[in-house]
This record gives structure tokens, C-alpha cells and sequence, in this order.
């Protein structure tokens, strides 16, 4: 059945990413060699436009019916190429990447040894895509409803933006309002507008909002199906139980303030001046700055990174606690001109549009900025003695001037991490979002698809994905509510067709597939004594195929044939190279 | 030339491909004995792609997976898990040590152990010395 096959190979420098590392010229002139294939070449930059043209080209001039590209990880530019194909009118389909960057080039450090492996793993594609066979994309129609999940600014954000376009949208939200943190804060770095200011105004427009539809004191469980027809069930409190039916899905549960009980060092829940960041903020939306006492302090400690960039806790940067601080120091000076202030930091980071200005304005205010090492021994709070004429002392070694210290306080405001949701793990299980180590959602890509996920028509925004201001929040609602809306304009979306598909005649109905699949693709038919599969709901995990005992299940574009001759490609030139 | 084994590593799309692919942005160096054939999850690795690889002269064989709970399609790491234990004593039965097999489990994020991995598995492996399956079924047949 070895009918002739016309395989193409072009072997990407990435500008001196891949050749510097790796022999790019010799690959393709070794991979010229194997059998079916027609040309191998060496090119700059495969992924510009001039290399795509260059495959187009090829495909036309010499009838080529596969191609192989070496390049970067395929997660990077498989869809990239598989266009190229559809442009030269090939199925995108028998297409196939060798990753000879993220995975070679970038990794090893032996140019001989780095140039072998890349043959390797190019000779094994070659092998693999004689197999490939022809998919034809599916298209289904897009459900024009958005679900978004959290009320925060981001949440809300994102709701309008698609509600205003005429789209409907489910907003849940688990707490009995709106707003989220935003709905806590008094006034907003760096230029001191009111929180209420902002929120309110938008919390009323989704009020009265036509489009958009509100479920309070409502939490998401499961969310079933794929792009564009996604559904769940959800049961509001004191309501009953409704279905929901939607196309994409916004997640925008956001994040959670550090407990600082675990800093010893703190005393935070034995000393009862010593407060959080959140409890300051609600002092200040109070417009009451008073000790436990009930008397206004004379003296304000706010320590910087609790909980934050610290190897025991949280190795991050939580972004926002740094500005702010100088908010608070801020508004302290303006509402009890007479106490003393000090700003114990490890680093201060005032990055973002007008925060540098708005940390120099602020030094210039009578406030003292102390800075401690925080490698070593953090800062200690004790109780302090009648005669020191303050409450608390705060012990540290001052790293400008390399002094011990004492600062003395009335009030000790701790500047609190933010970090992942309680429940964020249950949260991706259900939309189906990755997490990376300290549980913050992982996008798609960390520079060039900021707020979509692996799982299509799932998108992250806010605080859930890393701790953010209100402005970058807010950029991310309204990216992930075009990127909906784009998708929602053109009305149909195409899914993945690498399911996996039943041989009638080989299969011996022994339903050993029907249980191993997670989603329930798999059914059994009594009258023929097969397995179905429901191409639908078919994720294309792979599971049931090597299960399968007759080798009746094909997990297309992962057949057993393409896996196999892939590990036979890539042996071979490794034994071969190795006796060399 | 002194000997230098070769591995054959599947890795699973979302998890462990992504956190190799990191240890590759992040320009971590590692043993460049790996070879990875990428797979949608871990629960598609067939007990005959294993097989295959030590036949095709493989010194050891690598499954990566994502963490127990975090599998992109909820279980198939699990079903993977199950193979892998089946799998460890059948290699054994046919005179390969059980550490020529590993399944490790290596998540989107960790490119770090991604690289450790590769390093102190291939040093596994090199004291393991050269697997011979491929020449005894060449003499058998």
C-alpha cells in the first residue's frame, strides 16, 4: 500500500536562536537523504511571511503533499503553519513539527551533540507524517452568551463591555454583591480618585442593564461542554435550581489577602495594634483612624512585603502592596498632620504610569522611609515598656545606615500578599485552566495570549491569573471581552477534530473504552455490539486508544501507526549516529 | 566513544511538553540525551509505545505527566499511573531493570524540575549502562 509520498522539510534558523546551537544546514542536508522526501531546506525565519511564502511556493512547484517544519515548540506556531497549507490548498492536517528550539537549541550546550538530537528528532517527524492522513475541521455555531464568573472590577468590566455590544451575558458572583475588593477601598493610587466613585456608577449600569443577567451568592461546581456551547447548572441562593447555556466562559474570581498569623515576628492576632492593609483600608473608608484604645496614634509603622517575596511564604511580588503604602502614608498625612510615619520596605517598586512621581511627592510629605533586609530577620514587634512612651517598638537592623533600630508605634499596618483563591484549585477543574505553583490560572501564552487558556473559549482577567491594579484588570476584561466578541461576530468556531474514531469491524464490544473515557464520549451499541464514540463531546485525550485490546480505536492525528514510526525515526538515526 | 544513553520521553501536551518547553524559554541547560514525542495526555501512552522504543534500541523510557488532580482531561494521568505499575513488572519479566521505565509527573510551570529531571534520569540510566533488548530480539529473529 506504500503509495509515493511528497514530503517537504525546512529546517528554521529562528535568526541565530536554533543556528547557533545547532548545524541548521546540515540537517536539512542529511534529512534530504531519507526516503519520500523531496527537498529539505534551510531558511532565517520559517514563521515570517516570506518563509510561509517560501513553503507555499515549494507545495505548488513541486507537488508536495507533507511538510515538516524544524522549528520552535509547536505550541508556538503549529496553527501558524497548518494556515500556510490551507493557503497552498494542502489539508493542514499533514503537517508536522520538530521542536529544535525550546527543546535543542536553547537547552544544550554541545553544538555536535545539539545538531544529533535535532536530526533525531527531524528524522522522526519525517517518519511520523508519512502516516498523517487528512482531518476535516469541524465548525459549530458559537452560543452568543458569555458566562463570567466574579464580580470584581475585572468581572464587571468585561460584562459591560460585552453587555454594551448587544450580547447577553451571565454574571455570577459567589459574595451577596458586587465589587469585589474595589467595593473595600477608600481612595485609589496614584492619583487618589474614589474607589466608590468608580465602582458605583458601573454597578448601577449592570443593575438596569438589559443584556446582562446577575446571580448572587452563586458558585460554579462543573462547567460542561466545549467552545461555543458550554452549559451548568447553578442554584442560587433562596432560587431554584437554572441551566445555563453560553459560548465562552470569562474567569475573574480574583485573589485573596495573606494571613500574616504565621510571621511570627508580627505578633499580628496577639498584638492588637498590629492590623492588616485591608483592615487600615476599611479604617480609612470609616474616616476613623483610631488604636483598639479608641485614641488616634501618634506614631504609624506600615511594614512593606508581608507575606510577599519572601522564600517562607509567597516568593512573589503581590504588585499593588508598595503603592498602596505610600496611598496610606498619603492619606495618614493629610488626616492627622502631627503623627509620625514610617515606611518599613525591602524594596520600593513604583513602576506603572505616574507611580514613580507619586513616591517622590510622597517622601517629600514627612515620612521616613526605613528599609530592612529581608533575606535575613524580618522585622520584630514587641510590646513596649510605659517608659518608651509609645505602644509597640519595632526592632530592626536599617540597611542604609546599617544601624539597629527602634521604631516606635501606636499602629503597625502590615502590607498583606495576595494570593490565590481558597477554592481556585476546584475553579480549574471545572472551567479546565491550568495552575502554575503558587495557584494563580496560567494563559495561554505569558507574552503573546495574555488572557486566553489551553482550553478554547476559557479566558482569565484579573486578579486570578496574578495580583494586579485596577487598571491592568480592567485591560484584561476588555482584551478577553474583544477576543469573545470577535469570536461571537464571526458565529462559528472550529474544533479540534483529532478525536477518536471506532473500527466496527475490528471492535469486540468488550466496553473496556466506554469506562476508561472522563467524558462520557463513549457509548455502547446493542444491536451492532460496537462502541460509538460522540465526536462531540470527544476531547481527543487518547485514552480509550490505549486501551483498546484490538486496536479498533484510532485516536486520530495520534494513531498508533504515527506514534510508532515516530519512535522508529527517531532511534534509528540515534543508534546510527551514535556508532558513528 | 564512551557510551551515552538515549531516552525516549512522552510527554503529555498541557503539563509536562509545556514545562519542557519553559525550561527551554527560561534557557535552563540540560543532558541532551532526551529525546520527547509529544502526546495529548499521559493516558494515550500505549504499553506498545514503550515496548516499541526499548525494541528500537532505547536504553530507558521516561512518561511525564501532570500532577495527580490536575490533568487536563481529569483522570487520564491516573489511567496512565495504573499502565505504568502493569508495565514495570512486565519489563522486568523480560530481564529490564525497573528504573529503564520512570513516570514522572511535571506540571506546566516547572521547567526547573523539568531539567533536574533530565539530568539525574539520564544519569540513572548511564548506570544502568546500555539496554540490549534491540540486539537480543535481532538475534532471536
Amino acid at each position: 500500500m506504500e503509495e509515493e509520498k511528497r514530503i517537504g522539510v525546512y529546517v528554521c534558523w529562528c535568526g541565530t536562536n536554533i543556528a547557533k546551537m545547532v548545524d541548521v544546514v546540515d540537517v536539512a542536508k542529511e534529512i534530504g537523504k531519507l526516503p519520500n522526501v523531496v527537498i529539505a531546506k534551510d531558511y532565517k525565519y520559517m514563521c515570517s511571511d516570506p518563509g510561509q511564502e517560501f513553503i507555499i511556493k515549494d507545495i505548488k512547484e513541486h507537488n508536495l503533499d507533507r511538510i515538516v517544519v524544524a522549528a520552535c515548540s509547536p505550541r508556538m506556531h503549529e496553527l501558524t503553519f497548518r494556515k500556510a497549507l490551507q493557503n497552498a490548498g494542502l489539508n493542514p492536517y499533514m503537517f508536522e513539527m520538530a521542536n529544535i528550539r525550546e527543546q535543542v537549541s536553547w537547552v544544550h550546550t554541545d553544538r555536535g551533540e545539539a545538531t544529533r538530537k535535532a536530526k533525531s528528532l527531524v528524522a522522526a517527524a519525517v517518519n511520523r507524517i508519512a502516516w498523517h492522513e487528512s482531518l476535516d475541521k469541524r465548525t459549530v455555531d458559537i452560543n452568543p452568551a458569555t458566562m463570567i464568573v466574579g464580580g470584581g472590577i475585572a468581572g464587571i468590566s468585561a460584562a459591560l463591555e460585552i453587555g454594551n455590544s448587544g450580547k447577553k451575558v451571565f454574571l455570577i458572583e459567589k459574595e451577596y454583591k458586587l465589587g469585589g475588593h474595589l467595593a473595600g477601598v477608600d481612595l485609589t493610587y496614584p492619583y487618589m480618585y474614589s474607589a466608590d466613585q468608580i465602582l458605583k456608577p458601573l454597578i448601577k449600569q449592570i443593575a438596569n442593564h438589559p443584556n446582562i443577567e446577575v446571580f448572587l451568592n452563586t458558585q460554579i461546581d462543573e462547567v460542561f461542554g466545549y467552545v461555543g456551547n458550554f452549559e451548568t447548572k447553578i442554584t442560587p441562593a433562596g432560587a431554584k435550581e437554572a441551566e445555563l447555556k453560553f459560548g465562552n466562559v470569562i474567569v475573574a474570581t480574583g485573589l485573596k489577602p495573606y494571613d500574616p498569623g504565621g510571621i511570627e515576628n508580627y505578633g499580628y492576632g496577639k498584638l492588637p495594634n498590629v492590623i492588616t492593609s485591608i483592615e487600615f483600608e476599611q479604617m480609612l473608608k470609616k474616616g476613623k483612624i483610631v488604636t483598639k484604645e479608641g485614641v488616634e496614634p501618634k506614631n504609624v509603622a506600615i511594614i512593606h512585603c508581608v507575606g510577599s517575596r519572601n522564600k517562607y511564604y509567597h516568593e512573589y511580588c503581590s504588585r499593588i502592596c508598595c503603592m498602596t503604602a505610600l496611598k496610606f502614608s498619603n492619606q495618614l498625612r493629610s488626616a492627622l498632620p502631627d503623627t509620625s510615619i514610617f515606611e518599613c520596605y525591602a524594596d520600593i517598586r513604583s513602576f506603572g504610569k505616574g507611580c514613580e512621581q507619586f513616591y517622590t511627592q510622597t517622601s517629600g510629605k514627612d515620612v521616613m522611609f526605613l528599609m530592612f533586609d529581608q533575606k535575613n530577620d524580618l522585622p520584630r514587634i514587641r510590646k513596649a515598656k510605659p517608659k518608651d512612651g509609645c505602644d509597640m517598638l519595632i526592632e530592626f537592623n536599617e540597611l542604609l545606615s546599617g544601624e539597629d533600630i527602634e521604631v516606635p508605634a501606636d499602629m503597625v499596618v502590615l502590607m498583606v500578599a495576595l494570593e490565590a483563591q481558597e477554592n481556585a484549585r476546584d475553579m480549574a477543574h471545572a472551567v479546565g485552566v491550568s495552575m502554575c505553583g503558587n495557584e494563580f490560572y496560567i494563559e495561554r501564552h505569558p507574552k503573546l495570549d495574555p488572557v486566553a487558556t489551553t482550553t478554547d473559549g476559557v479566558y482569565i482577567v484579573g486578579g486570578c491569573q496574578s495580583p494586579k491594579d485596577i487598571p491592568d484588570s480592567i485591560a484584561q476584561a476588555r482584551a478577553a471581552a474583544a477576543r469573545i466578541l470577535a469570536t461571537i461576530n464571526i458565529g462559528q468556531v472550529e474544533v479540534e477534530v483529532t478525536t477518536a474514531v471506532v473500527n466496527e469491524d475490528i471492535c469486540c464490544g468488550c466496553q473496556t473504552c466506554v469506562n476508561v473515557c472522563p467524558y462520557t464520549a463513549i457509548s455502547f451499541d446493542k444491536e451492532k455490539g460496537v462502541s460509538v464514540v460522540n465526536e462531540i463531546l470527544c476531547k481527543g485525550c487518547g485514552t480509550c486508544g490505549s486501551t483498546c485490546p484490538t486496536g479498533a480505536i484510532r485516536s486520530r492525528h495520534f494513531t498508533d501507526k504515527q506514534i510508532l514510526s515516530q519512535i522508529e525515526g527517531l532511534m534509528s538515526t540515534s543508534i546510527e549516529l551514535q556508532e558513528v | 566513544m564512551s557510551y551515552e544513553p538515549t531516552i525516549v520521553a512522552f510527554l503529555c501536551n498541557w503539563c509536562s511538553y509545556t514545562g519542557a518547553d519553559l525550561a527551554g524559554t527560561s534557557r535552563m541547560k540540560y543532558a541532551s540525551n532526551v529525546r520527547i514525542i509529544r502526546v495529548m495526555c499521559s493516558g494515550r501512552v500505549d504499553p506498545t509505545f514503550v515496548l516499541s522504543a526499548f525494541k528500537e534500541g532505547a536504553d530507558g523510557v521516561l512518561i511525564c505527566g501532570c500532577h495527580p488532580g490536575d490533568c487536563h482531561y481529569h483522570e487520564g494521568n491516573y489511567k496512565c499511573l495504573r499502565r505504568y505499575h502493569l508495565l514495570q513488572k512486565y519489563i522486568q519479566q523480560m530481564g529490564l531493570d525497573k528504573d529503564r521505565l520512570r513516570l514522572e509527573w511535571i506540571s506546566a510551570s516547572e521547567g526547573r524540575q523539568f531539567a533536574e529531571l533530565m539530568d539525574s534520569y539520564t544519569e540513572t540510566v548511564r548506570n544502568l549502562g546500555p539496554c540490549k533488548m534491540k540486539q537480543v530480539i535481532e538475534t532471536l529473529t
